[in-house]
């Protein structure tokens, strides 16, 4: 590790980089059914984020306690929702969502999350890289019924992002635009 | 409202973010709200009213005249707890506009930004739960 690296960068950032890139990219895209350009793909990215993301909460669950145990067990419930949700939309496009991970290995992916501190900082890592993707897909979703679904989970990941801030200590949001500006 | 006009989409979402910046400006007047939470509040929606009135200006239309305070919030500046509510109901009424802008606004080119403004409404909501000391995930 990097003695340049600051602790958030070390445990959370790059954690949640190799989450991502271990979890998140390496899934296959469905592999037959949709045509090129629906989305489909996208989609099936967005959903390995949440598949991983949900894995990652019920490792933070086990060092948090109390009201920030009650929060992120709720946002691990509506990760799980928003999963079902985009496996739904992979199926409307002709697509077979994909297969995702076993526990063990995400887990294997994952920091060693020793405090409650530890668990709030990969949370909210974990959260705005959720919010950057949704973003993102916003700008390059073909169908503007995609694009709704995308926004809507957008403002969810976002209540995630604000709640694990809050839990923290820190201001709800940290600027006026969150990842980008008009 | 697919059908709408990507200037009237904006000129709503101008209208909700000068309502908003309102009701921060005058809760601060009135100690309807805990000042640091309100400045913050405040100087958000101020930028976003900024942003939104430079992308109307540049697609050459003019921003919409500043409606007059509703009663309802005349109402709601008696306690903090009721501006709370009252603000957050804003927030997510306007967040909920966000998501469907950022949906059907045809210049793809402004549907991060639109996202990125939603989601800070979506924090501002956060923060009010956290005031009035509800759960805070949705």
């Amino acid at each position: 590790m990097a003695p340049s690296l600051t602790r958030r960068e070390a445990l959370g950032g790059a954690a949640a980089a190799l989450v991502l890139a271990s979890c998140g990219g390496g899934d296959p895209p469905p592999a037959t059914g949709p045509r090129p350009g629906s989305g489909a793909a996208l989609l099936g990215s967005l959903l390995a984020l949440e598949r991983a993301s949900f894995a990652a909460y019920g490792a933070c669950l086990e060092v948090l306690r109390g009201e920030a145990r009650a929060q992120v067990h709720a946002m691990r419930a509506q990760e799980r929702g928003h999963a079902a949700g985009l496996e739904r939309l992979i199926t409307d496009l002709g697509g077979d969502p994909p297969p995702g991970r076993s526990a063990e290995e995400y887990q294997r992916t994952f920091p060693r999350l020793r405090t409650p501190a530890d668990a709030l900082r990969f949370t909210q890592d974990l959260e705005e890289r959720q919010v950057r993707a949704y973003l993102e897909a916003l700008t390059d979703l073909p169908d503007a019924e995609l694009r709704r679904a995308a926004a809507g989970i957008c403002g969810d990941e976002a209540n995630h992002l604000a709640t694990a801030r809050v839990l923290q200590g820190l201001p709800a949001a940290e600027g006026p635009f969150v990842t980008g500006a008009l | 409202m697919a059908g709408r006009a990507d200037s009237e989409l904006l000129e709503d979402l101008l209208a909700r973010e000068q309502r908003l910046l309102s009701a921060y400006e005058a809760a601060l007047r009135r100690d309807a709200i805990e000042a640091s939470l309100g400045e913050t509040l405040r100087a958000h929606e101020r930028e976003h009213v900024r942003a939104l009135e430079g992308t109307l200006a540049r697609a050459g239309r003019r921003n919409p005249r500043a409606s007059v305070p509703s009663p309802d919030l005349t109402a709601a500046l008696g306690d903090r707890d009721t501006f709370a509510r009252y603000a957050m109901e804003l927030e997510d009424t306007t967040v909920a506009r966000y998501a469907d802008a950022a949906a059907n606004i045809r210049n793809p080119a402004l549907r991060r930004p639109l996202g990125s403004i939603m989601a800070c409404g979506s924090a501002h909501v956060v923060a009010l739960k956290d005031a009035l000391g509800i759960f805070l995930v949705n």
